[in-house]
C-alpha cells in the first residue's frame, strides 16, 4: 500500500508538472503586468446625499471599467485603474478620514466629493501629499480658489453656472417677448443654495427681472404649503429654485397641487431636475426649466452611455456623467504624464486640453484648477423626456416659454 | 493600585501614540478619538455629573467654532487667543441658557428639549445673518504655521487636542473629589432633597452649564482650525449633539473616563466598519448593531467592563 502511494505514475507526474508551472509561472506573469493605479472615490454613500453619492460612484465605476477594458493606461504599460471605494457620509470629518485611509492604501488620485462642505477639508488633506484631486460634483468656487495645486474641477462652479443661467434666461425671455418681469427666489440654506441665490439676486435685474423676494428653507423640509401660499400672494412671473433633490421635487409638486400660475419655473443647479422626476411626476415636471450640468445630446457617445446606464435600470443623472467624465479626464492626465508620479500628473492635468468628453464644453483649459472651458446648459422637461433648449448649438428642442396656464 | 497609576499610564500611552503609529491616518484617528472625548466630556460634566441632560450641546460647540473664526476673520485675532475667547463665549451662552431655563423651573426632558431648541435657534440665526457668512459658512484661509493654529503636520493638532482633553478629564477628576462635584451629585440624585439640605441648586446648575459650555466651545474652535471650514449645519447641527451624547452614554455617564472609552470605541468601530465593507449602508448597520449590543449588555457603559474585571481581581 505504502509502495503504491509513493510510486510516480504518469498521471501524478503530469499533475505535479502542471502545478509547478503554475506556481513558478504565475508570479512571472504578474510581474509582467503593470502595477494598478489606485483611484479613490470619495462620495456620500450613506446620509442625506446617499442617492447622489451612489450615482456618482456608478458614473466613476463605468469610466474605470471602460478604461480597463480598453487596455488601461497605455503609456504606463497598460496599467489598470483600481477603484478604492469610500463613503464620506456627507460629513467633513469623515471625508478627511477617508482621504487619509486611502493615502495609506497608496492612492494615486481622488475623485469626489459631491458636497462642497466635504470637498473643502478633503482637498486640503490631499494637498498635504500633493495627490491629485478631481472634483466631479461640488459647486463652491472656494474649492478651487485657495491656490491648492492638486485640485481640479472639470465642470463650471457657482459663478459660471449663474452667469450662464442669466445669459440663457435673458435670451429665452427676450425671444418670447419678455413675458417674465419679476421673480421669487427659493433656495436651500447651505452654501450651495445660498451662494447661488445671492448671485442670482444680484444679476437678475441686468436682464430686466425684478427680484420680489428671496426665501430660504431648511434641509430637510417636508412641507412647502405655506411657502407656496406666500409665492401665490407675491404673484411673481418666475419662480427660481436652488435646492437639493427632495426639496426640489416637493416644492414643485406643492406649487403644481396649488395650481400657482407662473410664466416659468426655473432653477439653477436644481437637485431634483432629472429623469427620475420626469418619470415619477410627469405632470409636475412638464415645462420646468433648469440650468445645470448636462451632457451634449448631439454627441453619440453621450447617447450610447445613456442607453448603457438605462439598460441597467438606472437613471442617467448629472452625477453619473460628471463623475464619468471626471475619471476620463484624470485617466487622460495619467496617459500624458506616463506615470503616477503626483507632480507629473498634477502638471499634466493643469496643462490639459482634453476634448474627448461628451459635455457641451470645448477642450479643457485649466486656470487655477478650474476648467474655464466648462459651460452649463439650460434644459426643459416634457412629459416624457428632458431636452436641452440653450445654448441653441446643442439644443434638442425649442423652449416652451411662457408655460401654459392651469386654467 | 495607586490612584494615579491609571491616568499616568493612559497619558503615557497617549503621549507615545504618534511615535508608535506614525502615519497621518493613525494620527488623524487619534485626533478624532480625543476630539470626541473632549466634547463628550463637556456633555458628561453637565449631563453625567450635574444630571442636566441636554440634547442641544451643539449650541456651545457652534458658539466656540464661530466665535474664534469670526474674531480671526473679521478682527484679525490670532486663533490661539480666539480659543480663550471662545471658552468665555461658551461659558456665557451656557450660563445664559441655564439661567433662563432653570429660572422658569425647566427640568429633565423639558430642559433637554429647550437645549435642542436653542441649538436650532442658533443654527437658524447663523444661517440668516451676514457676519456669520450665512449658509455659505466661513472658510479660514490656509496659512500654515503653529503660531497660526495651522500645524504643518497632524502631530501638532494631536498634541493640542490631547492637552484640551487632558484638561477636560482633569476637570472631571476635580468634580469627582470637590465639594462642587458633591453638590452636583446631590442635585443629580434628588434635586428637592439637595435644596432641602441648603444647596443653592439654581446657582450650582448654572455654574456647571457654564463650565460644560466653555469646554465644548474649546472643541468647536479646535474643529474650525482643524478643518478650516464651518457652516451652520456643521457647527450647530443635531449630529454633533448626538455624537457627544453618544460617546458619554456608550462609555459611561458620570464617570471620569467614560467619554474617552466611548469615543475610542465609537471612532474605532466607525473607521473599521467603513474600511471592511463597501456595500452601501452596511457599515452603518454593523455600527448600529454593535451599539445595540453594548447598550443591551452594558447599560451603564463600557466603564462597567473595567469595574467588573477590577472587582473580580480584588476578590481573587
Amino acid at each position: 500500500m505504502a509502495n503504491r502511494k509513493s510510486r510516480i505514475t504518469r498521471r501524478r507526474f503530469i499533475g505535479a508538472t502542471a502545478a509547478a508551472s503554475v506556481a513558478f509561472g504565475v508570479p512571472t506573469l504578474l510581474r509582467a503586468q503593470a502595477k494598478p493605479i489606485k483611484v479613490g472615490l470619495v462620495h456620500p454613500i450613506t446620509g442625506f446625499l446617499a442617492y447622489s453619492g451612489g450615482q456618482s460612484r456608478m458614473g466613476a465605476m463605468l469610466a474605470i471599467d471602460e478604461i480597463n477594458a480598453a487596455g488601461g493606461i497605455k503609456s504606463m504599460g497598460g496599467a489598470k485603474l483600481e477603484a478604492l471605494l469610500g463613503d464620506n457620509q456627507a460629513k467633513p470629518e469623515v471625508g478627511v478620514s477617508v482621504v487619509e485611509q486611502m493615502q495609506e492604501a497608496g492612492v494615486s488620485a481622488y475623485i469626489g466629493c459631491f458636497s462642497s462642505a466635504v470637498a473643502l477639508p478633503a482637498t486640503q488633506a490631499a494637498a498635504k501629499y500633493n495627490t491629485p484631486f478631481v472634483i466631479d460634483v461640488g459647486a463652491s468656487d472656494n474649492i478651487v480658489n485657495r491656490g491648492l495645486k492638486n485640485v481640479f474641477r472639470l465642470k463650471p462652479g457657482f459663478n459660471a453656472c449663474v452667469d450662464d443661467a442669466i445669459l440663457g434666461l435673458g435670451e429665452i425671455n427676450k425671444a418670447a417677448g419678455n413675458p417674465a418681469k419679476s421673480a421669487v427666489l427659493v433656495h436651500e440654506e447651505s452654501e450651495f443654495g445660498t451662494g447661488t441665490a445671492k448671485l442670482l439676486a444680484g444679476k437678475l435685474p441686468s436682464i430686466g427681472v425684478e427680484v420680489k423676494e428671496v426665501m430660504k428653507h431648511a434641509n430637510p423640509t417636508r412641507d412647502f404649503a405655506n411657502l407656496a401660499l406666500r409665492i401665490r400672494g407675491l404673484k411673481p412671473d418666475l419662480l427660481i429654485m436652488s435646492n437639493y433633490q427632495n426639496e426640489y421635487v416637493l416644492l414643485a409638486r406643492t406649487l403644481h397641487q396649488q395650481k400657482v400660475d407662473l410664466v416659468g419655473m426655473f432653477s439653477v443647479l436644481g437637485g431634483g431636475f432629472n429623469y427620475k422626476f420626469v418619470q415619477e411626476l410627469p405632470d409636475v415636471a412638464q415645462h420646468m426649466i433648469d440650468t445645470n450640468h448636462w451632457f451634449d445630446p448631439t454627441n453619440p457617445k453621450a447617447q450610447a452611455k445613456k442607453k448603457q446606464v438605462e439598460a441597467k435600470g438606472s437613471l442617467f443623472t448629472f452625477e453619473v456623467y460628471l463623475s464619468y467624465n471626471a475619471v476620463k479626464f484624470l485617466a487622460e492626465g495619467f496617459e500624458r504624464a506616463g506615470s503616477a508620479d503626483k507632480d507629473k500628473v498634477n502638471a499634466a492635468l493643469a496643462a490639459s486640453s482634453w476634448s474627448d468628453h461628451f459635455m457641451p464644453y470645448g477642450p479643457t483649459k485649466m486656470v487655477n484648477g478650474q476648467n474655464t472651458g466648462g459651460k452649463a446648459s439650460i434644459q426643459q422637461a416634457s412629459k416624457s423626456d428632458i431636452n436641452v433648449i440653450w445654448p441653441t448649438k446643442f439644443a434638442s428642442a425649442k423652449p416652451v416659454f411662457p408655460k401654459p396656464k392651469f386654467s | 493600585m495607586r490612584s494615579w497609576t491609571v491616568p499616568a499610564a493612559l497619558l503615557a500611552v497617549a503621549l507615545a501614540y504618534p511615535f508608535v503609529f506614525r502615519s497621518n491616518f493613525a494620527i488623524n484617528f487619534g485626533v478624532l478619538v480625543l476630539f470626541f472625548a473632549l466634547i463628550g466630556q463637556a456633555w458628561n460634566i453637565a449631563g453625567g455629573f450635574g444630571g442636566q441632560l441636554s440634547f442641544g450641546h451643539a449650541v456651545f460647540f457652534g458658539t466656540g467654532a464661530y466665535c474664534s473664526t469670526i474674531l480671526q476673520l473679521k478682527l484679525g485675532w490670532n486663533p490661539w487667543l480666539g480659543l480663550g475667547a471662545s471658552a468665555a463665549a461658551g461659558a456665557l451662552v451656557g450660563a445664559l441658557i441655564a439661567a433662563l431655563s432653570f429660572r422658569f423651573g425647566l427640568r429633565g426632558s423639558y430642559f433637554a428639549l429647550i437645549t435642542l431648541a436653542f441649538a436650532e435657534a442658533f443654527r437658524i440665526l447663523t444661517n440668516a445673518v451676514e457676519f456669520t457668512g450665512g449658509g455659505l459658512g466661513l472658510l479660514i484661509p490656509l496659512k500654515r504655521g503653529a503660531a497660526n493654529f495651522q500645524f504643518d503636520e497632524r502631530i501638532g493638532f494631536y498634541y493640542t487636542i490631547l492637552a484640551l482633553t487632558v484638561l477636560s478629564i482633569g476637570i472631571a477628576v476635580w468634580l469627582k473629589h470637590s465639594r462642587f462635584g458633591a453638590r452636583l451629585a446631590a442635585i443629580r440624585e434628588n434635586e428637592d432633597a439637595a435644596r432641602a439640605l441648603g444647596i443653592d441648586t439654581y446657582r450650582e446648575k448654572v455654574k456647571v452649564m457654564a463650565l460644560s459650555g466653555a469646554l465644548c466651545a474649546l472643541g468647536g474652535t479646535f474643529y474650525a482650525q482643524y478643518y478650516l471650514y464651518i457652516d451652520p449645519t456643521v457647527a450647530f447641527g443635531v449630529d454633533k449633539s448626538v455624537e457627544m451624547l453618544l460617546v458619554s452614554m456608550i462609555g459611561g455617564t458620570g464617570t471620569v473616563y467614560g467619554p474617552l472609552i466611548g469615543s475610542f470605541l465609537i471612532t474605532l468601530v466607525g473607521e473599521y466598519t467603513r474600511a471592511v465593507t463597501n456595500a452601501q449602508g452596511l457599515s452603518l448597520i454593523i455600527y448600529g448593531g454593535l451599539l445595540i449590543l453594548i447598550i443591551g449588555f452594558l447599560p451603564n457603559g463600557l466603564v462597567d467592563l473595567f469595574k467588573l474585571r477590577w472587582r473580580r481581581k480584588r476578590r481573587a
